[in-house]
């Protein structure tokens, strides 16, 4: 019954190996992909833009603002003396976080009394606003602590020098916080969405455009024949970019791979068959190509950077963005990719995510095959 | 001339309609994708979960745990042995461990409290504001554990050397990220449309073997570049506002603050740039696919030097002077001023002037090259 996949397969391959454009689409853009953002795409929020606009201009408001100058997540761009024009600054983007010091900030601390700073941070980029928010409280809290233990030494009390409570901060999986070993890893999960993707979407309705999906519905071939055939072709294209990532990630970026390549090999294949479905179902479902094209980055692309975990975790997402995350393929390779990279565990601790690749692929190739019987019939 | 260019249009529309697929899918994406960007989760500390084993069961501890809460922090596990632990945050269950060995208490007292932190590293930026929060709580715990024994009576309390830093965040005060993460979708799928509309209209017409037909006819280069512009630029105008004011800050809440005219106009002005580096590729392009890496290839870069997925200033430099030539780095902080900070003109006109001459640029480029295609 299935004699003429190998036929089908045969034709596709020798039509990908004389198409430049294909191959570029199948192999040059992923590695492209891969380099770009992986050399290019930092998280890690650094020298932003501060100013001071300080009332007091004394040692303390110095010794102040030397605090924030010193620390590589802020650069100076000016000290004022007077408010107004650096409200200016917020507004066009010279400054990203003002500091406001009050007049009589040194006199209060010498005294030995609380005063207040005011700090306006630029909400515009959120993301950046919580790293600002978060890097000021920690600098305030630092120069706080500072002052304290001072004033217990001074008074006698406790081992000067020593804070209270302290904690001890040991991170786990990725111990240098780079964002390139959650980045590099997170790009093999989109670029085996949106490839695979994108070459199955253009694998159907291409012949319908050009015509010979005629001969397609015409010739004895099955439906099973025309998906299986299509299918094997490009799964190979996917396999191979599946090594390619691999071997730039360990050899080119030096992500850490504490895992089993195996479990990953496994995943990856599960998931390279379900996302050439998914293009293969948008591929019956539309009639040109640019519909194909368009449909493939709206549900397959965005979806997988905004909800897989590439960027914010599921856990912190609110219950409309969960719903969204397991609804999606991407998030649960997202799981078995990051935790072979990283975590390091075998096949038992990755079956309900596997579990549920095999399921959506399952109900990917149904659906196609229902709506492929639809149009030939 | 009139009569050529209106005959084009209503073909182009025409086309358009038919292909219902396409239709369905830009009301997707100007409507389910820009609701679904609202969704996609916190950029600062939110919940972020905790799991805790308090191997010292003391007041201190207990104190210490209390301070572990919302909105930053929530504890979904409280766990009586490493093991627990280790499973906790294998299973990504939890992101952060808080382990209180059991001397804490005498310890504190003695100004030498230690508890133990596990972060899980595998979201480097989450892990790494996680981090800040902690020593945070930490030293704010010490903080007052100082204060109660430098200062025993009340007023005491009040007048030792303590800096509150009032931190308030301008034009978002709630973080909230779905105004950020909506509004850049919506600017996303302008750009989509506006490049893979215009570009497919062109190549469309090399693919069927229309192109020459229009070549002999009396239609001119920007005429017909014209007629692919145009039916983009309607497209775009009609959906951006109602996404804008239905979704953007109908559901999401979004604030509106500046001049949605200045918006619009320069909205025009971007698809209209847009749309010309779309035509730019086509003419290069011989067919769809081919189009299509093309586009891909100048996509993502643009998307990238654009400022919104790194700022600006953490950008290396020349990846900065790079953006310049990117009309979407334009688009997007003129956006974002004008429609965030309400800014006006006298902000944003560098960014319309690039915005205006990278466009006029690329359309000349496209007509240029398409002369000699003749």
């Amino acid at each position: 019954m299935l004699d003429r996949v190998p036929a089908i397969a045969m034709k596709e391959t020798r039509e990908l190996l004389r198409d430049p454009i294909y191959l570029g689409l199948a192999f040059v853009l992923p590695m492209m992909m891969l380099l770009l953002f992986g050399f290019g795409m930092t998280l890690d929020v650094k020298h932003l833009p501060v100013a001071f606009v300080d009332h007091d201009d004394s040692p303390w408001s110095r010794d102040y603002r030397d605090r924030f100058v010193h620390s590589e997540y802020f650069d100076l761009v000016g000290v004022l003396g007077r408010r107004t024009e650096v409200d200016e600054w917020l507004r066009t983007g010279r400054a990203r976080v003002i500091v406001d010091v009050p007049p009589g900030f040194g006199r209060d601390l010498a005294r030995g009394r609380p005063t207040a700073v005011g700090v306006t941070v630029d909400g515009s980029f959120p993301s950046r606003a919580a790293v600002i928010v978060g890097y000021v409280s920690a600098i305030n809290g630092l120069y706080n602590q500072q002052l304290l233990v001072d004033l217990a030494a001074r008074r006698g009390f406790g081992a000067s020098g020593l804070l209270p409570v302290q904690v001890n901060m040991s991170v786990w999986y990725n111990p240098t916080l780079e964002s390139k070993n959650a980045v590099v890893p997170g790009l093999l999960v989109l670029i085996l969405m949106m490839f695979p993707a994108l070459l199955g979407a253009l694998l159907i309705v291409r012949e319908k455009e050009s015509g010979t999906i005629f001969n397609l519905y015409a010739s004895p071939t099955g439906r099973l024949e025309i998906i299986l055939g299509k299918l094997l072709t490009y799964l190979a294209v996917a396999m191979l970019d599946y090594l390619a990532i691999f071997a730039m990630s360990r050899w080119i970026f030096e992500v850490r791979f504490t895992g089993s390549f195996l479990v990953l090999t496994a995943g990856a294949v599960l998931y390279a068959v379900c996302t050439i479905g998914v293009g293969l179902l948008i591929s019956i479902l539309t009639r040109s190509q640019l519909a194909a094209m368009f449909a493939t980055f709206l549900v397959t692309l965005t979806p997988a950077f905004n909800y897989s975990g590439f960027i914010t975790p599921v856990a912190s997402m609110d219950p409309v963005g969960q719903f969204v995350a397991q609804l999606i393929p991407a998030t649960h390779f997202m799981t078995v990719v990051r935790g072979s990279y990283l975590k390091g565990f075998g096949f038992g601790y990755y079956w309900p995510q596997l579990g549920a690749l095999a399921a959506y692929t399952l109900a990917v190739y149904s659906l196609a095959w229902l709506f492929l019987r639809k149009r030939i019939g | 001339m009139r009569g050529r260019l209106l005959a084009m249009l209503l073909k182009e529309f025409r086309q358009l309609a038919a292909d219902w697929p396409i239709v369905m899918i830009i009301l997707f994406g100007f409507f389910g994708g820009v609701y679904l960007a609202g969704h996609s989760g916190a950029v600062d500390l939110k919940n972020y979960p905790v799991v805790v084993l308090d191997l010292s069961k003391s007041n201190e501890s207990r104190e210490l745990v209390s301070r572990l809460r919302p909105p930053n922090f929530k504890i979904v596990d409280v766990v009586h042995g490493d093991r627990e632990v280790v499973a906790s945050l294998d299973a990504a269950r939890a992101s952060l461990a808080v382990i209180i060995p059991p001397g804490f208490a005498r310890d504190v007292q003695e100004s030498r409290g230690r508890f133990q932190v596990i972060s899980d590293g595998t979201q480097s930026q989450m892990a790494m504001l996680a981090a800040a929060y902690i020593a945070q709580i930490a030293g704010q715990y010490g903080i007052e554990l100082l204060e109660r024994r430098i200062g025993s009576s009340e007023d005491q309390l009040a007048s030792l050397p303590q800096v509150d830093a009032r931190i308030r965040v301008e034009f978002n005060p709630s973080i909230n990220a779905a105004w950020f993460a909506s509004l850049f979708e919506l600017f996303n799928v302008i750009t989509m449309t506006s490049l893979l509309l215009t570009a497919a209209a062109l190549v469309r017409e090399k693919e069927h073997g229309t192109l020459e037909q229009l070549l002999v006819s009396p239609l001119r280069p920007a005429e017909l570049f014209a007629a692919k512009i145009i039916p983009t630029v309607i497209v775009v105008l009609l959906l951006s506002p109602v996404s804008l004011y239905a979704i953007v800050h109908g559901v999401h809440g979004t604030p509106l603050r500046g001049s949605p005219l200045l918006f619009y106009a320069v909205t025009v002005l971007f698809v209209f740039s847009i749309a010309s580096l779309g035509l730019a590729l086509a003419v290069i392009a011989r067919n769809l696919p081919q189009a299509m890496m093309l586009m891909l290839l100048t996509l993502w870069p643009m998307m990238f030097l654009s400022g919104a997925m790194t700022p600006p200033e953490s950008m290396a430099p020349w990846m900065r002077y790079l953006g310049l030539l990117s009309p979407l780095r334009y688009f997007i902080d003129l956006g974002f001023q004008v429609l965030f900070k309400g800014n006006g003109l006298m902000y944003v006109w560098q960014d319309i002037l690039g915005i205006l001459v990278l466009g006029s640029g690329l359309f000349a480029f496209a007509v240029w090259r398409f002369r000699r295609l003749l």
